[in-house]
């Protein structure tokens, strides 16, 4: 459990650091030139830690299948969506609803237990928690309106 | 409308994006689920760049070197929300993800680091972050 939460603490952290940093290249370069760099940096990183844990083992394809091969199209989907929600109606609220309709789909994907990931039972106090979070994130960034702060 | 519509959506794919990792971390290693994301979203986003003949890439000399490489954080990021998705759910590591990535943008802005505008931080900020780890609590308990 602590080490679950320790790793996504970790991970939410370096997404929050990323997210400015992404952003300070976007002023200098496009939406898609960001995009490419920022993925590409990502590969790079991956491609050199996962050599350096897994040695070769890191190229072994066998157990892929074809879609995984298409995964990486649903990060560029995200770019694109954020991207035309922040334009139609601002950061703070299109954001607002990112993080709320990402929570939401994670409890439902739970309780479906879809793609083959365990199912985890969806209980009332579930539920709760989860508005509960989303009515406070929902406070967080309309109290903060005139900020731009990205995701 | 459309907006909503294309927020949800980009919500809806950030959620699939980590399932989809979660699972491809499964079959064939957490490292090779990252790799293989990151390359293949690298060459969509290169095609559209391509076709779009955006050349604003040229200005990357303009960009201090330590935010250029932003991007490299992502090897760690999809490692540890994979792990993470397996060993304490997608809820609940989504929840925890969200809550400490408000957290950190909420500290930079307020402190002013890496020349980000200083923003002072409003009581009802601190409330909204409250109640998040509330709800995480509630989660968790």
């Amino acid at each position: 459990m602590i080490i679950g939460m320790s790793l996504a603490i970790l991970a939410g952290s370096l997404v929050g650091l990323q997210n400015i940093f992404n952003s300070k290249m976007n002023e200098r370069l496009g939406g898609w030139a960001t995009t490419a760099y920022v993925l590409g940096f990502g590969f790079l990183a991956s491609l050199i830690l996962g050599f350096l844990f897994e040695g070769k083992q890191l190229f072994d394809l066998s157990n892929m299948k074809t879609w995984y091969g298409f995964s990486g199209m649903i990060g560029v989907a995200v770019v694109f969506c954020v991207v035309q929600g922040i334009k139609r109606i601002g950061p703070t609220y299109a954001i607002s609803i990112v993080l709320a309709s990402q929570l939401a789909l994670a409890l439902i994907w739970d309780s479906l237990g879809l793609f083959g990931l365990d199912k985890v039972p969806f209980t009332p106090r579930k539920g709760i928690g989860v508005m509960v979070i989303i009515a406070g994130l929902v406070v967080f960034k309309l109290s903060g309106k005139d900020s731009k702060t990205k995701t | 409308m459309k907006g909503i519509i294309f927020a949800f959506l980009g919500g809806a794919c950030l959620t699939l994006q980590g399932v989809a990792n979660a699972q491809i971390g499964e079959r064939m290693g957490t490292w090779q689920a990252a790799t293989l994301t990151q390359f293949t979203g690298f060459l969509l986003a290169l095609l559209i760049l391509i076709a779009l003949r955006d050349r604003s890439w040229r200005k990357v000399t303009q960009v201090k070197p330590m935010y250029r490489i932003g991007g490299a954080f992502a090897a760690v990021i999809i490692f540890g929300n994979v792990t993470s998705i397996h060993l304490i759910g997608i809820t609940f590591s989504i929840s925890a993800l969200l809550i400490a990535q408000l957290g950190v943008t909420f500290l930079i802005d307020s402190v002013g680091w890496f020349g980000m505008a200083k923003k002072k931080p409003s009581v009802p900020q601190y409330v909204g972050i409250g109640t998040m780890i509330a709800g995480i609590l509630i989660l968790g308990s």
